[in-house]
């Protein structure tokens, strides 16, 4: 049913020629697309009831992000509902359900600021400091949705243990410089000069915080996966159609035996990186042991081919594929952020030898 | 078969490198070398110092202006230009455009335009694939009909071009029109020289996915084109087309420039150590290495006076998947960097993010490169051509 309710949404409401017109506008985001997200529940639904949110957990998630793939959504729900929501709801910080409930209500952003310039996939490695009274130095790298966030999640060390923090971004100190992304969406580069926090603002120390960035990386690394699959998906039947309406030589070029084949291909890659996705949400739904193994595995799956898919894709459009006002090319585009993030290919599938 | 070059031929190896050191404009070097998108004007420098040079005409015969040279000395050229990181010659004038008028055209022709295209003076563009006409070229649909009005006599011409590169810097566009529909579709065509200033010429701007505005359409609605701008035969435009996309083939496998950016990637991968890397890496040397040699195999043939045809074809399909490749590493050499992309022209000087610097250009060129396995025949085409003409079946 959640999936139904999702791609009614994206059929109605946020067709490729909306979501253009997001990416062509002054703001990252519709902020009118972000209130129904509110009112459908969906900002709400990923969180335990405890929390003040639905309880729903990995495998709704996951449905909502292969069909926000397949319609290419930039809304910044990793950014603020996966990666700082989830965070906040899985920590035992005791301010988190006021914060929860803002983001439920879609009144706040928050932008999880997890990854430095040196740390190369590993969010364990921090260099931005916490000192014994409190003040916070360094700069965060690709923080998504950052120059829109109310609020920032930062790790930091203390230069014993690591340490996560939460403060407004119009805290003195803090300065942010927003990019756009290949995929249409931005993120920030962010630095903390001196920044006066005090003890409120840890949300998480040691132990808890390790876990918590490992918890966290992982469910995102689910989503982005989902998304991908949803791509995955749709290249395959965009370039089904397509190739079927296309004619040259007097015929479509889908009766073309090779270009059949490629998109069996094409079909079959879905269906596998389906099935790894559904292994790996059931795992990180049950918070297995194994879970970070298998959705490593999906990473590192959908990293390679996605990307073949979505080149194949672009190349079966032939000209089409690379003009910017098609959809077509912009799935590549999507398939290049999501092999970027959190590890790419070859990152996860050491993952999983390890 | 000889692949090793002659002593002749190394002594001019050795003066294209003096060239490339001493004449190749230095405002044009700093840009290519420091990853800046260069402007139209530098395009327009770089282009003119190689015809104060007399290399203009690199694959002309001498008595048009040309320089006369052997395949292998082409070859060298081309591989030295783009070692040095040179931006690729516009081909439209004098790779494609020239040689159709050298040949086919009349004396009053080859007066008009040959010494335009040789000083670059003339910017010119090819006008041959329609919105429905790509891998199907002969499928074109532009139409020109012939009007004779007191004394003269022209074309007037309606339809649409499309992926016209840089048609808006373009002076002259040459066209593929349909002047015949009655018999079968590849005798009905000729090949017209239309003025872009001409009334009734309208440029529409395609943007890509790497953000870029390269490509266009290009509509003609009732322009009046001279008759005397008809190369050849009315309904031969087929014929000189396929002269002109075996002229096309020249520098398709972009050895030299592959070997330079693999050559920088691989310094990017020894320095942030990455062992999968490097792996890819060393596999795309040893292709590369593979397809350089049977590009001068290829050569060797020519210059002992065989005709390797769809041979070549060989070169375009690995050539562009060399390209693809090696911009892909670079998008994985960029780690999570590959994230953020502020479009082809890079970042401003002053907000750059802490990332790698080649990251936003390794991204721009990986999203502009996918277009080298669609144009010029598709990938696709080029095995027809293959498994046609050289497996016959």
């Amino acid at each position: 049913m959640l999936r139904e309710q999702i791609q009614k949404f994206c059929e109605s409401e946020y067709d490729f020629y909306k979501r253009e017109d997001i990416v062509k506008s002054s703001e990252d985001f519709d902020s009118n697309v972000w209130k129904l997200f509110a009112e459908q529940g969906w900002l709400s639904m990923a969180f335990s009831e405890d929390s003040g949110g639905l309880g729903f957990g990995a495998i709704e998630l996951s449905i909502l992000f292969e069909e926000f793939g397949k319609s290419l959504v930039i809304e910044p729900y990793l950014a603020t509902v996966v990666l700082s929501g989830s965070l906040l709801d899985k920590s035992s910080y005791p301010h988190k359900n006021e914060l929860i409930e803002q983001i439920c209500s879609g009144d706040m952003h928050i932008s999880f600021a997890y990854a430095e310039a040196s740390n190369s996939y590993d969010y364990l490695s921090v260099n931005t400091s916490l000192d014994s009274k409190n003040v916070l130095n360094g700069t965060k790298t690709l923080v998504l949705n950052g120059g829109n966030a109310n609020k920032i999640i930062s790790t930091c060390t203390d230069g014993n243990e690591l340490k996560i923090v939460i403060f407004d971004t119009n805290t003195n100190g803090v300065s942010i410089n927003s990019f756009s992304t290949v995929d249409g969406q931005s993120c920030a580069e962010i630095s903390f000069e001196n920044v006066q926090l005090d003890d409120k603002n840890i949300i998480a120390s040691g132990e808890e915080a390790i876990e918590l960035v490992n918890k966290t990386i992982n469910l995102a690394t689910l989503c982005i996966c989902a998304e991908a699959v949803g791509c995955m998906e749709s290249c395959y039947t965009k370039t089904l159609e397509y190739t079927k309406g296309r004619e040259q030589f007097g015929q479509p070029i889908s009766s073309f035996q090779v270009l059949q084949h490629r998109m069996v291909d094409m079909f079959i890659e879905s269906e596998l990186a389906k099935s790894l996705l559904i292994k790996a949400m059931l795992e990180v739904n049950n918070n297995s042991e194994d879970m970070t193994k298998h959705v490593s595995a999906l990473k590192s799956y959908i990293g390679k081919a996605g990307k073949i898919s979505a080149q194949d894709a672009v190349q079966m459009h032939g000209g089409m594929g690379v003009s910017e006002e098609m959809m077509i090319g912009h799935y590549l585009k999507k398939m290049i952020s999501i092999d970027a993030l959190f590890g790419n290919s070859d990152f996860h599938l050491k993952n999983i030898s390890n | 078969m000889d692949i090793n070059f002659s002593k002749e031929d190394i002594a001019f190896r050795d003066e294209v490198r003096d060239w490339l050191a001493n004449d190749y404009p230095k405002h044009v070097k700093e840009k290519t070398d420091s990853g800046i998108t260069i402007s139209k004007q530098d395009l327009v420098d770089f282009h003119k110092a190689l015809s104060k040079k007399g290399w203009m005409g690199y694959n002309w015969p001498t008595e048009y202006g040309g320089t006369g040279w052997s395949a292998s000395k082409l070859y060298i050229f081309n591989k030295e230009l783009g070692l040095a990181g040179c931006p690729p010659i516009l081909p439209f004038g004098v790779g494609m455009v020239g040689p159709v008028i050298y040949t086919f055209g009349n004396d009053e022709q080859k007066e008009t335009f040959l010494p335009d295209i040789l000083n670059f003076n003339t910017w010119w563009c090819q006008g041959y694939s329609e919105p429905g006409s790509g891998s199907d070229l002969a499928s074109l649909k532009t139409k020109a009909v012939k009007r004779n009005d007191l004394d003269e006599e022209y074309y007037v011409v309606n339809g649409a071009k499309t992926w016209t590169t840089l048609a808006q810097n373009a002076d002259w566009i040459f066209c593929l029109v349909r002047t015949d529909s009655s018999g079968i579709k590849q005798e009905g065509i000729s090949f017209l020289l239309i003025d872009m200033k001409s009334p009734g010429i309208e440029v529409k701007p395609i943007i890509t996915i790497d953000g870029d505005h390269e490509v266009n359409t290009v509509f003609f609605s009732d322009v009046k084109v001279p008759a005397k701008n008809l190369i050849g035969e009315e309904g031969k435009g087929w014929t000189y087309a396929k002269f002109l996309l075996a002229h096309e083939r020249f520098g398709i496998a972009a050895v030299g420039s592959s070997m330079r950016e693999l050559d920088r990637l691989k310094k990017i991968v020894n320095d942030i150590d990455n062992d999968d890397l490097r792996k890819k890496v060393g596999e795309l040397e040893v292709s590369l290495s593979a397809l350089e040699i049977t590009e001068l195999r290829l050569l060797s043939e020519l210059e002992n006076g065989g005709h390797p045809g769809a041979e070549s074809s060989i070169l375009k399909i690995k050539g562009t998947e060399m390209q693809q490749k090696i911009s892909e590493l670079f998008v994985e050499a960029s780690g999570e960097y590959a994230l953020m992309y502020p479009g082809p022209h890079g970042y401003g000087s002053n907000d750059k993010p802490a990332g790698p610097d080649y990251a936003a250009n390794g991204l721009s060129a990986f999203l502009n490169l996918r277009k080298t396995s669609i144009y010029g025949g598709s990938n696709e085409i080029q095995k027809n051509i293959l498994s046609k003409f050289v497996l016959g079946v």
